[in-house]
Order: structure tokens, then sequence, then C-alpha cells
């Protein structure tokens, strides 16, 4: 049985701007505490550095696993249009994040078409949360 | 076939467009459809981008440009690039799309203009989305072969 952990997932523009944020937390806890939703953007924040180094190492835009902050793991998605996908997560599960990632870059593309959306500008579609709710709880959370 | 000609039509009709009303300079509706250009490459190249991963260096996004975007959107491909490998990079192309349905030779040289000004900001659009600040101008000496010419902004 895989233990499942907790997720902070977030969107970043090009002026490392944040575009979109979700947290994923098992459904059998309980909501954690307010104070880690800013450790969250802390540490995701910290990671960009990492994240811009090793965009140039490779061509994939799957980046794996870039960063660890204590307990959490940082891995990171990079699309040809330099948009950043961040993944925090304190359990290893390459494959569902990597999933994950997929999903997420086929859904922002698609919103990304929408003319009334202004590229790098917080996502504040109702639809595209939807959608991440439903594949965070299909590849993360389980 | 048939739905190659909505694209030109539309453009067509977007050039037209910009040029209507007698105030309107030359320059004004140049930009006008230059910054429609930069606006559509910009959403563009990430939606065709999805398939053709990353890149890794400038030249390597030229050549993206030159093969996969001019096949996608002008159904052929740049038939020569030159690069002085200092940020200057020059495409040809021999027969281009919007400029093939008018007379060959130099007879309409004056409005030519007009049919590259969304191609250059499309070119400019696309680049900026992959990181790449530029200047993109057009240059027509005979119709119907063209050459844009995209300046990278270092620095």
């Amino acid at each position: 049985m895989a233990v499942s952990g907790n997720y902070y997932f977030a969107i970043v523009g090009h002026q490392d701007n944040p575009m979109f944020e979700m947290e994923f937390v098992p459904t059998n806890k309980e909501p954690k505490k307010e104070d880690h939703r800013h450790l969250n953007q802390f540490i995701a924040h910290a990671a960009l550095d990492l994240v811009d180094e090793s965009m140039w190492t490779t061509t994939s835009m799957y980046l794996r696993l870039v960063d660890k902050f204590n307990e959490w793991y940082v891995s990171a998605f990079v699309t040809a249009g330099r948009i950043r996908l961040i993944c925090l997560h304190d359990v290893k599960n390459d494959d569902g994040i990597k999933n994950f990632f997929m999903e997420m870059y086929e859904t922002y593309i698609k919103h990304s078409m929408n003319p009334f959306y202004v590229p790098n500008s917080p996502i504040k579609s109702a639809a595209f949360e939807k959608k991440a709710l439903f594949y965070g709880r299909k590849y993360l959370t389980g | 076939m048939a739905e190659e000609a909505v694209f030109d039509l539309v453009h067509m009709e977007a050039v037209s467009y910009v040029f209507q009303g007698e105030k309107i300079s030359e320059d004004e509706a140049v930009a006008k459809l230059e910054h429609m250009g930069f606006a559509t490459g910009y959403r563009l190249v990430e939606r065709l981008t999805r398939e053709s991963g990353r890149f890794k260096d400038e030249l390597d996004i030229m050549k993206y440009i030159c093969k996969d975007l001019w096949v996608t959107v002008y159904k052929k491909q740049i038939d020569n690039l030159r690069t002085n490998h200092q940020g200057v990079y020059v495409l040809h192309d021999n027969r281009f799309r919007f400029l093939s349905r008018m007379a060959a030779g130099k007879q309409y040289l004056q409005y030519a203009p007009r049919y590259l000004a969304f191609t250059c900001g499309l070119v400019r659009g696309c680049l900026a989305n992959l990181g790449i600040t530029c200047v993109v101008t057009a240059e027509v000496t005979q119709l119907p072969a063209c050459k844009f010419q995209i300046q990278v902004q270092r620095g």
C-alpha cells in the first residue's frame, strides 16, 4: 500500500510569479496548520534557482528531483515556453508526479488558448482548478 | 486543401481592415498587424511545442522556426537560413505563401510589406515566449521571394 503524502503544486511564470497554486493532502488526514503554506511558497521559490540551472543540462521537460529541504522533495517540469511547474512532496512518487505534470501541462495549454487569458497572469478559472483537483486525486493522493 | 484558403483569406481581410479609414498612416497599420502577429505567435508556440520538447540553444530554436513552425503555418519549410553566429539570422523564403497570390516581379513591391507584417510579429512572438527577445524585419526585392531578418537583442 503506497504511502500517501502531502503535495504542493505551483505553476511559475516568466517573472518568477506564481500563476497557480494548489495543495493536496491525503483524504484521511486532518487539515494541516495554516503556517505551512508560507513555508511551501518559500521552498518552491528557493528551488527556482536550481530549476533554472538544471534546465540547461537536459532537453527533456521533466526534470525529476531538483532540490530537497528538510523533509520536502522538490520536483520540476519545464515547458518549451519556459513555464515552470513545481511540485513539493514528502514521499517519492516519480511516476505519479510525472503523469500529473503531463496532465497539468495539457490543461495549461488548453487554458492558454483562451483569448481572455493574458499569458503570465494568475489563473483564476474554476474549470482549471477542478481539473487540477481531479488529476491531483488521481495521480498524487489516490 | 480547402482549409489552407481560410487562413489566407482571414489574413487578407486583416490587412485590408487595418488599412481602412483615410487618416490611418502606413506605419500605424503595419504596427497593428505586427502586434496581432506577436500575440498570435506568443500563444501559438506554447501549443505547438507540446510534442517537440525543449531546445538546446538559440540555433536549435531557429531551426525549429524554419522547419516545424513554417511547415505548420505556411505548409512549407524556409528555403535558406543564414547566420553570422552573433545574433543575426536571415530566413529566405523563395515563395512566401501570402505573396504567392500576387503577380511575380516588381509590380506590387510597395504593398508587399503589408503582407509581411503579421508574419514578422508571429516570429517575434514565438521567439519571445521561447525566451529570445529580438527584432524581426522583412525585405522583398522580387515577389514572391522574401527575406526575414531576426536580430537577437542581447545583454
